[in-house]
């Protein structure tokens, strides 16, 4: 015979389990995307340092292919697991992030620098909030790129896109092969 | 009233079918995922998942992926069926009723 106490033990052990398969699902397409957006950044600070006249068209080519793979790699991930990674809703969560990104931005009348050290920081600010449900990795993450971030934005002078480079570009890819190994 | 199933009930199996049924059906997951998420040692893994295939729970395929073996575990659908009972039988218990571990 099997007591309440053994049974709610079980059912515990079962709800522990199947919170840790679905956070590793949702580590598992954070990692993907870490490492797209991390190559994409990579590349946007590579051209802002060496080619700055090219910078704008740069970045928004980085933002566009980075929506758009974003959107792939959910996808493929939803027909893959069954989860609920990307749909309309979380197009728009894009666009209003970018959005209200883009309106700080002017009203900030940010120059280069200031908006090479913001977006990162805005960014990762989303990541931190993440590690609130999905997981203190993304915290951990978040929060070391911002210190680095403004460590670069201080002390750095005009190889700043190069450290931003690394820390962003370089660390959302390192964070993402990290993740997948959660 | 529901019983529980003996094979399903130990502690490691237990863990080993709620990962798989966290899944969509059809799909599996990886023995060293699976190592991971249960907290397992390979031998002891591996003897609780050829129980649960010689019960008809789960499948077990072996591939190479690239030069390195892979072996993935798919929860079978007289699998799923067995864990939702099994879960129903812990629920009941929980409400009050008093349940016995079926023969496996």
């Amino acid at each position: 015979m099997i007591d309440r106490l053994e049974a709610a033990r079980a059912l515990d052990d079962i709800e522990n389990i199947t919170r840790r398969v679905r956070q590793s699902q949702i580590y598992r397409l954070s990692s993907l995307l870490m490492i797209l957006w991390g190559a994409l950044v990579v590349l946007g600070n590579l051209v802002t340092y060496l080619t700055p006249i090219y910078a704008d068209k740069a970045w928004l080519s980085v933002y566009v292919l980075g929506i758009a793979g974003s959107v792939v790699l959910g996808a493929t991930e939803k027909a893959r697991w069954g989860m609920g990674s990307f749909d309309v809703r979380s197009l728009l969560a894009f666009v209003m992030f970018f959005a209200f990104g883009f309106f700080v931005e002017r009203i900030g009348h940010f120059g280069p620098r200031e908006m090479g050290a913001f977006w990162p920081i805005y960014f990762m600010l989303f990541y931190c909030l993440a590690g609130l449900w999905f997981g203190i990795a993304f915290t951990i993450f978040g929060l070391s790129v911002i210190a680095l971030t403004l460590i670069g934005y201080v002390f750095i002078g005009a190889a700043f896109p190069l450290w931003m480079a690394v820390v962003n570009g370089v660390g959302l890819i390192l964070g993402g092969l990290w993740m997948r190994r959660s | 009233m529901a019983e529980l199933d003996e094979i399903i009930h130990q502690p490691l199996r237990l863990r080993i079918m709620a990962a798989l049924n966290a899944l969509p059906a059809g799909t599996g997951l990886e023995f060293v995922r699976l190592k991971k998420l249960t907290g397992a040692t390979d031998g002891n893994l591996g003897a609780h998942i050829e129980t649960l295939a010689r019960a008809g729970y789960v499948t077990v395929d072996k591939a190479f992926v690239g030069k390195k073996p892979q072996t993935t575990v798919t929860l079978a659908a007289p699998g799923r069926a067995a864990f939702v009972r099994h879960v129903a039988g812990l629920q009941e218990i929980i409400a009050g009723a008093a349940v016995k571990p079926s023969d496996p």
